[in-house]
């Protein structure tokens, strides 16, 4: 249980987190969403006691990270953006060496432990090469081996699966989801679709702030309800505007299109409340038929672009979808990733 | 702790540093000791182990400047900093790391005495104590040398920054003997000190006021101190320049003289040091 208050967090004038609070539970996947240099990492930082909050408290099932920080931080296991990693160790040295840093007093703990996550996380056969040598993908696993060693309650990851190619992607995200059975994760991501897929609960937070909480469904349901409706009915532009006009709640009409006496148009609802019925007999009053009527309802992605929109660095969600985009279609395509996988064994 | 240790030692061995740092001392602690004891007949050894006070000037800063410099800019910090280890504990480990290096040299020191006792007498105890001193002169530049890596990332610039600080400190009986001259050039130094601690002041605080303020005031205490007591400003300024000649105790223990001023001195220096490190890896979690 992490309980985050008021964290708020300056670099000089620049405000990084700006008073967040939120709570994580036992036995929960948790996602924090945001666009570059929204805060995630800084918040992650903060909860871990890497960098120290301005102001506001930390607290990881129930020690303050400021007044007892080694208790604290034993409940957490940690992979930071850049694993760290000692390049001139091998691979079991290092998780030995983090295994005693986190407190594993016995040789044969250790080894024990050590085999334990070296199995986890699929990195049997490399525990003897030197981390120097190996790929982007196998030193994310070996940070990820080292974040689970001391049997930590929470583990927390900060961009997982950045760098990764998609095979591994699918790989981590499937660890992921195991770890979700045995420990709480919180991990940050820039990708929906990864959040959307391993995670119980998204944070969304843009520009230091939390704009959003919730799981995946309900983020998308609650701004569904304020939806938009589509709609194409026939008769003259002045007469449908005119009957909307007259329905309670309708707000934000804008005409899309106008063709051979056919009129399409969206409007959105002001309360939230579905509109289809009301639309759809206020036109048949005005005698305009109804030839189409759905409401849209909006993916996670269009919440996110929607909470972080209208921002200063309103280019950035834009990247996100591309990124977003990009391991999703290599995904549903097996023959670029077998090559990369053949890559990687190289 | 341990396991910090553990594994620095280690790294210096799977480099280059730790056998390099080995190798240079032990090739000028035993060119001297053949040279003066060996060749020349010398009975007195410590001696030779003055002559190669230098060369640690040269060689502790490659030893230390690794030690934090490097982990920040990996990022490993990172890991060090969110285990459940205290602070003092990562200092300390690293520093006993390189304090095992260290050590090394000065163990092989140890055997010289001995082997020269076998051609005639020798002062062993004069010996002994005097590798002693030298090993805790040296602990105090790796304290000096490991606080200087803690506050930069690049391993050059804690290089040539504990380089110049222990060269200023080698040289400081001979700076020191230029100030005995007047008063006025200590109110000057204490001036030029002042100015810069009130920037400093200034900067930390980001308030003009604040630091023209401390300088202000500093200078009023000056320039009060300057017409009523000078020999205070004087003899203030000389024990200050006398606190930074780390090298000096040492010259007592060779000299024959078992100081124990000169030890509580290096102590001193090394606790210092590596409170300052605490504190600057502290301090660096605030920024």
């Amino acid at each position: 249980m992490i309980e985050v208050n008021h964290l708020t967090k300056r670099y000089g004038s620049h405000c990084a987190v700006d008073d967040i609070s939120f709570t994580v539970d036992d036995g929960c996947i948790y996602g924090l969403l945001g666009p570059n240099g929204a805060g995630k990492s800084t918040t992650m930082n903060v909860i871990t006691g890497y960098i120290s909050a301005t102001s506001g408290t930390v607290k990881i099932n129930g020690h303050d990270i400021q007044q007892e920080p080694e208790a604290a931080k034993a409940c957490i296991g940690y992979l930071p953006e850049l694993p760290p990693l000692y390049t001139d160790m091998t691979v079991r040295e290092y998780l030995l060496f983090v295994a005693e840093l986190k407190g594993n007093k016995k040789k044969t703990e250790r080894r024990e432990n050590v085999e334990k996550v070296l199995g986890r996380t699929a990195l049997q056969g490399m525990e003897n090469r030197l981390i120097r040598n190996l790929s982007k993908g196998y030193r994310q696993r070996v940070g990820i081996a080292g974040a689970l060693l001391g049997s930590p309650s929470v583990v927390i990851l900060d961009e997982p699966t950045v760098g990764l190619d998609p095979a591994q992607m699918i790989e981590i995200r499937s660890l992921i989801h195991d770890l979700g059975q045995t420990h709480t994760v919180i991990l940050s991501s820039h990708i929906l679709s990864e959040v959307q897929t391993v995670c119980d609960r998204v944070l969304i937070i843009a520009h230091g702030k939390l704009v959003a909480q919730g799981t995946p469904e309900e983020l998308a349901a609650k701004l569904a309800s304020h939806g938009v409706i589509a709609a194409t009915a026939l008769g003259s532009r002045e007469a449908i505007l005119a009957a909307l006009d007259a329905v309670p709640g309708v707000t934000n009409v804008q005409v899309t299109a106008e063709k051979g006496g056919e009129v399409s148009f969206t409007a959105a609802s002001e309360s939230g409340a579905d509109l289809r019925a009301a639309i759809s007999a206020a036109l048949a009053q005005a005698a305009c038929p109804v030839l189409n009527l759905t409401s849209q309802t909006m993916s996670l992605e269009d919440v996110f672009l929607q909470l972080t929109e209208g921002d200063p660095a309103a280019e950035a969600p834009e990247k996100q979808i591309e990124d977003a985009a990009a391991p999703d279609a290599a995904e549903t395509t097996p023959e670029p990733q077998a090559e990369q996988d053949k890559k990687e064994g190289e | 702790m341990k396991a910090i240790f553990k594994r620095e030692t280690k790294s210096y061995f799977t480099g280059m540093i730790g056998y390099v740092v080995i190798a240079v001392m032990l090739a000028f602690i035993g060119l001297y000791y053949s040279a003066n004891c060996l060749l020349y007949g010398s009975a007195d050894f410590s001696t030779a182990l003055y002559s190669t006070t230098l060369v640690m000037l040269f060689v502790l800063p490659a030893l230390t400047m690794r030690s934090f410099a490097d982990e920040r800019r990996n990022k490993t910090d990172q890991l060090l900093l969110t285990s459940p280890v205290s602070i003092t504990g990562i200092v300390l480990g690293k520093y006993f790391a390189q304090l095992v290096i260290f050590a090394v040299p000065v163990a092989v020191a140890c055997v010289m005495p001995l082997v020269l006792s076998l051609f005639g007498n020798v002062l062993i105890v004069g010996a002994y104590a005097t590798i002693f001193a030298y090993f805790l002169l040296g602990a105090a530049c790796i304290a000096v040398g490991t606080f200087i890596s803690a506050l930069t990332e690049n391993q050059i610039i804690a290089y040539l920054s504990t380089f110049g600080i222990l060269l200023v400190c080698y040289l400081m009986s001979g700076i020191k003997s230029l100030f005995t001259s007047g008063n006025t050039l200590a109110f000057v130094v204490f001036c030029v000190l002042l100015a810069v601690a009130a920037v400093l002041v200034g900067l930390a605080c980001k308030n003009l006021t604040v630091g023209c303020a401390v300088f202000c005031i500093g200078a009023v205490a000056l320039v009060l101190l300057f017409k009523l007591r000078p020999a205070w400003l004087l003899s203030g300024f000389n024990s200050a320049l006398t606190a930074l000649e780390l090298f000096a105790p040492f010259t007592d223990f060779v000299g024959g003289v078992f100081s124990v001023a000169g030890i509580i001195y290096y102590l001193t220096v090394t606790g210092l040091f590596l409170f300052l490190t605490g504190q600057a890896l502290e301090r660096r979690r605030w920024n």
